[in-house]
């Protein structure tokens, strides 16, 4: 595997965060798009990609007159490297027991998976 | 260690203790209650209020009888009402510990600090917990697609939550999830929001958007604190699966409500499910319902649903049972008469100065608990001065006699104050009239005059002297 590039500092995560959104995209719409939660200036994003793209986090495709990025590793590889936190780790569990979602803390098991499809199959079946 | 055995001998760890095994029977009962009413009931509106009220009502019942408790534990002196009345039941001195079963008085001093211990460690990983997912409402989170915005306050509209509700998209996070109570932040794992169907991703948001409306994530709280004053109670851990359980059905049902659809629901469920299923998340301790049982009961209502307890928690239900009732045997009252049933003590600490050997002789033959009491009231009645009157101001005295001498002539030995020469004579003969103190001198020494006593004559002399520098008075033989 090539030099895997470090873990992202907090600023860095948000821009990858908004690669992975909206996808390969120009210094422009990332910065219009973290624009909308917060105040920033483009000249501070433009720096920020930059340096990604020189430690590697970010890929620069500068065919166009506006260079687009993408990033260099897809979003499972970066929560991994996140989750690798001893501290994230350890508290997980109890972390989790304080969230309220639409899905229980339990991740689905391969079992559980096909049988809602079944049933889901079978509503549809009855449907028609 | 030495801090924790301190703890454990102090009243409040005795109280506590007693509050923790009162607190399995009373789990036990609540829990029978809100299994009757899960029965009886399909609304997931009042299991999960049932349920809610079930796990506070156990946290009351275990302030009460700490309160109850407490008093009796931290009472110094003991009780004096009619021997048989079980007050003095939760002494502190371990001499006076009257406790039925042996076992139970060697475990009972240290049920605090173990349980101090085990609340210590679950707060801890709780606040460390609150902490990382506090982090995720700024870290690795983006704004979604300028439209949903529009379309969020739609859907808050529709489910009437009037609080500020931010929308957001987060690397970090597995499923669709709500995060603070005032202001309230939905966030969407990313790439959800762009690929299901639009009304689909409107079903999970008014999902979300149901739980900022009855406040979840302060319930949950408030829930996860409660269960981790309890966290060693089997009960307890059933019944937060049935509020975590009812929470999410009670949601599913107010997505129905407001959408009319059921179906889209479900499908936004499972693909949800689905996509979450490979990504990488750390491994979670299992909690919440079963995703199947909440789709089967969305899309077939009608069906009647099994409503039974799992065989493992009933079986930890009896074993606690078991286990109380072990712990509660009633005092053996063997025709031996044992030297420590309250009528013993009665007889050898109580009156032991005052009863005659004919009286003596005559309890000990006694054989049932009703004669002994007989005997106790007519022994008092006897020296009654004035026995048509309600007040028997010589048992009065008489223990105001004790309870003075265990407040004042208690020696650093922790022997109780009525068992010393000073208390002795004190009890017998009632306060003197001269007292000449000496609590300088070398050695330290107490006179005592009686002008009169009766049946010993007058001026009656009474030498204490402490020998030994350390409080213990003795007498001087004449």
């Amino acid at each position: 595997m090539p030099n895997d590039p470090p873990r992202p500092t907090d600023a860095e995560l948000e821009i990858l965060t908004v690669l992975w959104s909206i996808g390969p995209a120009t210094v422009r719409d990332v910065h219009e798009v973290i624009n909308r939660r917060r105040t920033a200036q483009y000249s501070t994003v433009l720096k920020f990609m930059q340096i990604m793209a020189e430690k590697g986090l970010v890929r620069r495709n500068e065919e166009q007159r506006a260079h687009v990025y993408e990033p260099s590793r897809p979003q499972e590889w970066t929560q991994k490297q996140l989750a690798g936190d001893l501290l994230d780790r350890a508290f997980s569990g109890s972390a989790k027991a304080l969230l309220i979602g639409a899905l229980s803390a339990r991740k689905a098991s391969k079992q559980e998976l096909s049988e809602l499809r079944k049933m889901l199959d079978e509503y549809h079946k009855g449907d028609k | 260690m030495t801090l924790l055995q301190s703890l454990s001998g102090t009243p409040l760890a005795i109280a506590i203790g007693w509050t923790l095994l009162h607190s399995l029977w009373q789990g036990i009962i609540i829990a029978a209650a809100l299994a009757l009413i899960l029965l009886a009931t399909k609304s997931a509106h009042i299991r999960y209020s049932a349920a809610m009220i079930a796990i506070f009502a156990l946290l009351a019942a275990c302030v009460c009888t700490l309160a109850f408790v407490m008093p009796q534990s931290t009472k110094e002196v003991r009780d004096f009402s009619p021997p048989g009345f079980p007050a003095w039941m939760v002494p502190i001195d371990a001499s006076d510990r009257n406790i039925p079963n042996p076992l139970l008085s060697v475990i009972l001093p240290w049920l605090a600090p173990l349980w101090f211990t085990g609340v210590w460690i679950f707060y801890l990983r709780s606040f460390l917990g609150w902490f990382s997912i506090s982090g995720m409402r700024k870290r690795g989170v983006c704004s979604p697609p300028q439209h949903w915005q529009q379309t969020l306050s739609r859907l808050c509209t529709q489910a009437k939550v009037s609080r500020p509700v931010q929308l957001l998209e987060s690397a970090l996070a597995g499923t669709p999830m709500v995060l603070g109570h005032l202001r309230p932040v939905i966030l969407m794992p990313i790439g959800l929001i762009a690929g299901l169907p639009a009304e689909q991703i409107e079903a999970i948001l008014l999902h979300e958007l149901a739980h900022i409306r009855r406040n979840d994530f302060l319930m949950n709280v408030l829930q996860r604190a409660v269960e981790g004053l309890l966290f060693y109670h089997p009960a307890v851990w059933w019944i937060s699966r049935i509020i975590r359980q009812e929470r999410e059905h009670c949601c599913d049902d107010q997505v129905v409500a407001m959408s009319g659809d059921a179906h889209t629901y479900v499908l936004a469920l499972a693909t949800v499910a689905q996509n979450r299923s490979t990504s990488r998340e750390p491994a979670v301790a299992a909690t919440g319902g079963s995703l199947v049982k909440r789709v089967r009961r969305l899309l077939y209502p009608e069906a009647s649903r099994r409503i039974w307890t799992p065989l493992p928690g009933i079986i930890i239900l009896i074993a606690t049972a078991a286990l109380t009732m072990s712990a509660w045997q009633p005092p053996q009252q063997s025709a031996q008469a044992p030297t420590d049933t309250p009528y013993m003590k009665w007889l050898n600490e109580d009156v032991v100065y005052i009863i005659n050997d004919t009286e003596r002789a005559a309890f000990l033959q006694l054989k049932t608990d009703e004669e002994r009491q007989q005997f106790i009231e007519q022994f008092w009645l006897r020296r009654d001065p004035t026995p048509q009157t309600e007040e028997n101001e010589m048992k009065e005295e008489h223990y105001r006699r004790i309870a003075y001498a265990n407040e004042r002539f208690r020696t650093p030995s922790a022997a109780p104050g009525w068992k010393t020469d000073r208390g002795h004579m004190y009890i017998i003969y009632g306060p003197p009239d001269e007292i000449e103190s000496h609590p300088a001198g070398s050695p330290p020494r107490e006179e005592w005059l009686y002008k009169y006593v009766e049946g010993v004559g007058t001026n009656v002399f009474f030498k204490f002297i402490d020998r030994s520098g350390s409080g213990d008075f003795r007498l001087v033989p004449r």
